[in-house]
């Protein structure tokens, strides 16, 4: 595999300023047939994205519903609402779906079934059946640890660290643990599906360096998804065996090691965290470009970033460790290849924000959205140092420090990319747009929202305040309840895309094939795309992100951006056919 | 509302590790500050100045810039490993305690913690009442320090992974079934702390609290007399832990093999603390805590060489956590001729605060 040069300048000798809009398909993916079986028995990866979309959003709306239990019973030191057994059941529920069933599947399984065919101008994802049976795979293990969790739950954290999981718990572990083993099988056969479909269906003309970012983040997350995964389920399968036949594996009482347990858990569940993250930084590279109308800066730095961070998220799992009883020398090695997998992050920041510089910048949903993220990541990629810095790491391990890090990164990155993804790709997916001011206020919120939540557990957690403490110090009680005051604004952050989006089905204006005037191929079918993605297949001759000259990856011109004005006019790219190609630094 | 106050800016500090992290803390928080607030502070300008309203909306064609880019990788690499190295000599501090420590054993179970002094003094130190017998319910104490001298503690669970923090030394430690981990202090300010379990352990985890109190030395041991005695136990001051060990190593019938004669038939334990073991089969073991209590939980997963494997396993029913703290440390202190005779009356060591007691233990010698 090489990486050929990705901007060289278009073929603008065939570049037509800007094409016709395509006609609205009279038949597209969501009107060719209505019945229920057409949807169970679809192999069209943009059905099957939509499946996941459903399914996601009812977890997510079970763990978030967890998640404010939760909080609410940390409003009073000595529960509000709940006796410790049902807070320590509830705060594994929010863990468990909001990790396993939404983190994990959210991008890869909505956007990616989605959007990597149409990016990379393909008519389906390489295995169109294996893909309909990750979804099955999927809701059967989501049934499994659904079911476990709510009918009588399961208390040991999503962690599930044995001895207290495999001997001392009574609760549901065997059906919670075997739907994650489950679903576990469709992470993998969604990352195969999608890295196949990125090596062998790529449009004439894409070429690895012409790849979208998007593309890039996702071949490394379905890397991991691929090579980590199967530990994890290695690992789930030795603690059901401890735990249903008495083989002594992680209990030391019969022979085992706990340690063991946690070495294996992490070697896939740190990987994961970028599983969940990666997707994440893709879709704003999409965005950011889009709504500044620049070309991504440092192409190559942001695309080997997401490799460098796939590979390097292999070598650190023991950092979740250091206070675990691990030797001197192996947190020492730890700590230092954690600080490696720090860099390509902050090159990510940096790049991104460069990538502003001299911009024209609008502000619609997806792009508060995704500054969101930046802001939010920001706070959370810096946090997590403290966290693989060794002295540190020790008074901070298992506090709330550690919940607000974790959070910044998984909610206030991931989540809010996803919201970006989701309102950026949404008129694509229905063929409606929706209120662009109730989703800009919703977009603030979320962000406002979010801060509000997390700030306030740095200062508990640097205080030493423990985390999974249903019973907590009086002098913690302040900022449990500023949490919860800011966990209510979130809330109902959250709570506006659940009305407006949905409304916008039979409200929304109907959508153009393409309304951002974005670059990706995706956006040259019409909105929502015909049966087989494109009439017929398109011949990419640049780079991704070439906003500057005002073309897509086809050549052609872009239409009329939104927004304010100050374009060169009504139609027409917004710059100059020809550009030359400035340098800074 | 009194309950509503703000913390302090600053976590109270009462240890020399305390004093170390609060460095590193603020080191890590302003330099990562800095470079947040700038790039937040880029973002803001770029936002505000390069606004679609505010421009032509034609932008140029940047593609990026090795320069940039090679010292945006190069400088935060270099400051990153500034942390790493500053938590290195913190993590350094922490994990290694100075030879002069005074040792406690501390066992964590669900859901309490009890500790055992050097003197043989034993107290609850915290956890959740609802859990206790009525004893033990009035025998909650507090973990008491010296305050500036250094003490540390070796730690073992009886049931799941616990995990022994105190936020106000900056200090934590996983507690764990079937292994000893250990962590020290030197305590600098007098006062009470937090202890809190750090590690989920089950229903009552938030309520495995308890409190460290750091005393002046002439206090300390006055208020260790003062420790009332375990339930099971009428005299709280049985003799030193290496005593108790001697009259549980009685007791269980070890001397008759570990007997240190010619006829024994099994090896010599004197002087055997931080030798090297040689394995049957090749290898050798250090004879850490761990290694003697995994050696009499489970003797048969590693044979001495020239010895043949007929140890039985002596499991939490036999051998509780406290009493296996009892055994090692006493096996720690056995030296060369210290063996007692098979039908010797155990005798205190000098210096002990009491003689053995009656009621309770010295098994007649010589077995049944």
């Amino acid at each position: 595999m090489s990486i050929a040069v990705p901007h060289g300048t278009p073929a603008l000798a065939t570049t037509s300023p800007v094409p016709p809009e395509p006609a609205p398909a009279p038949v597209n993916y969501l009107n060719v047939s209505h019945t229920i079986w057409s949807w169970l028995f679809t192999v069209d990866h943009k059905r099957i994205g939509l499946l996941y979309l459903g399914s996601i959003s009812v977890f997510f709306i079970i763990g978030g519903i967890f998640a404010a239990l939760v909080r609410m019973n940390l409003m009073s030191p000595n529960g509000a609402i709940l006796t410790e057994d049902a807070y320590n059941r509830a705060f594994t529920a929010h863990g468990v779906m909001m990790l396993f069933f939404f983190l994990i599947p959210a991008v890869p399984g909505v956007m990616g079934n989605f959007f990597i065919p149409l990016m990379i101008g393909a008519k389906d994802l390489a295995f169109p059946k294996l893909n309909l049976a990750s979804w099955y795979v999927f809701m059967i293990g989501a049934a499994f640890s659904g079911w476990a969790v709510l009918v009588g739950g399961i208390d040991t954290g999503w962690t599930l660290y044995p001895p207290y999981s495999s001997r001392s718990s009574q609760s549901n572990i065997l059906p919670g643990v075997m739907g994650v083993f489950i679903s576990g099988f469709s992470s993998i056969m969604t990352g195969l599906n999608i890295m196949v479909t990125i090596h062998k269906m790529r449009a004439p003309g894409m070429t690895w360096g012409r790849l979208p970012l998007f593309v890039w983040s996702l071949y490394g997350t379905s890397l991991i998804q691929l090579l980590a995964t199967p530990v994890v389920a290695v690992t789930l399968l030795l603690l059901m065996v401890e735990k249903a036949a008495g083989i002594g594996i992680f209990d030391p009482t019969i022979g085992g090691d706990p340690i063991l347990f946690q070495h294996m858990f992490w070697f896939y569940s740190h990987p994961a965290v970028y599983i969940m993250i990666l997707p994440g930084m893709g879709v704003v590279s999409e965005i950011l470009t889009c709504f500044s109308r620049k070309n991504i800066f440092g192409y190559h730095a942001v695309a080997w970033s997401s490799m460098g961070i796939a590979v390097v998220g292999f070598l650190l799992w023991a950092h979740h460790m250091f206070v675990a009883g691990i030797s001197f020398y192996a947190a020492l090695l730890f700590s230092l290849l954690s600080m490696l997998v720090a860099v390509p992050s902050a090159i990510k920041v940096f790049n991104w924000t460069a990538t502003l510089y001299r911009g024209s910048i609008t502000f619609h949903a997806p792009m508060i959205l995704a500054l969101g993220f930046l802001v939010l990541f920001v706070v959370g990629g810096l946090t997590g140092l403290f966290l693989a810095t060794l002295g540190t790491d020790i008074h901070l391990h298992d506090t709330y420090f550690v919940v607000a890090h974790f959070h910044f990164v998984m909610v206030g990155g991931m989540v809010i990319a996803y919201m970006a993804g989701l309102h950026f790709w949404w008129p694509k997916m229905t063929g409606r747009m929706y209120s662009d001011w109730w989703s800009r206020v919703a977009a603030i919120i979320m962000i406002v929202g979010f801060f509000l939540t997390f700030v306030p557990q740095f200062i508990m957690g640097y205080h030493g305040a423990p985390r999974r403490y249903p019973n907590y110090p009086q002098e913690f009680q302040i900022y449990n309840v500023l949490s919860t005051a800011g966990s209510s604004v979130l809330g109902l952050g959250y709570l506006l895309p659940g009305i407006y989006l949905p409304l916008s089905l039979f409200f929304g204006k109907k959508a153009t094939a393409n309304p951002w005037s974005a670059t990706g191929l995706e956006w040259i079918t019409p909105s929502p795309p015909t049966v087989h993605n494109f009439d017929a297949t398109p011949v990419v001759v640049c780079g991704p992100y070439e906003y500057a000259i005002g073309v897509d990856q086809m050549g052609r011109g872009l239409p009329e951006p939104p927004g304010p004005g100050g374009s060169d006019g009504p139609t027409g790219p917004s710059g100059p056919m020809k550009k030359e190609t400035e340098v800074v630094g | 509302m009194t309950s509503m106050s703000l913390l302090p800016f600053i976590p109270e500090r009462a240890s020399t590790l305390a004093d170390q992290f609060e460095v590193l803390f603020w080191y890590i928080t302003i330099t990562t500050g800095v470079v947040g607030l700038g790039v937040y502070a880029a973002l803001a300008y770029f936002c505000v100045v390069y606004r679609r309203g505010a421009t032509t909306g034609s932008t140029p064609r940047i593609l990026g810039s090795t320069r940039l880019e090679l010292g945006w990788t190069i400088i935060p690499l270099f400051v990153f490993l500034s942390y790493f190295a500053g938590g290195l000599m913190v993590y350094n501090h922490a994990a290694h305690a100075p030879a002069d420590s005074e040792e406690i054993f501390v066992i964590g179970k669900q859901w309490m913690w009890k500790a055992q002094y050097p003197d043989g003094q034993r107290v609850i130190i915290g956890g959740n009442p609802r859990n206790m017998t009525e004893e033990e319910r009035k025998s909650i104490g507090k973990l008491v320090l010296k305050v500036n001298k250094p003490v540390k503690l070796t730690l073992i669970s009886e049931d799941v992974i616990h995990d022994f923090g105190v936020p106000a030394f900056r200090s934590k430690i996983d507690v764990l079934p079937g292994r000893y981990t250990s962590v020290w202090y030197q305590p600098t300010k007098l006062g009470e702390y937090h202890i809190y379990c750090d590690q989920y352990c089950g229903t009552w985890h938030s309520l495995m609290v308890g409190k460290i109190a750091v005393v002046k030395e002439e206090e300390y041991s006055d208020i260790l007399a003062g420790f009332t005695p375990m339930p099971g136990s009428h005299t709280p001051m049985d003799g030193s832990r290496a005593q108790q060990g001697q009259q549980l190593f009685l007791k269980l019938q070890c001397i008759n093999c570990h007997s240190a004669t010619p006829t024994a038939k099994a090896p010599v334990l004197e002087g055997l603390y931080g030798s090297r073991v040689p394995m049957a089969g090749g290898g050798a073991e250090i004879a850490d805590d761990h290694y003697i209590a995994e050696s009499i939980r489970r003797p048969r997963l590693k044979q001495v060489e020239g010895w043949e494997k007929i140890m039985p396993a002596y499991d939490e029913s036999q051998v509780s956590a406290e009493e296996m703290n009892l055994l090692v440390a006493y096996i720690r202190s056995l030296k060369k001729g210290g063996t007692p005779k098979n039908n010797q009356q155990a005798v205190p060591p000098v210096g002990a605060p009491t003689g053995p007691s009656e009621g309770t233990k010295s098994p007649a010698p010589g077995g049944k």
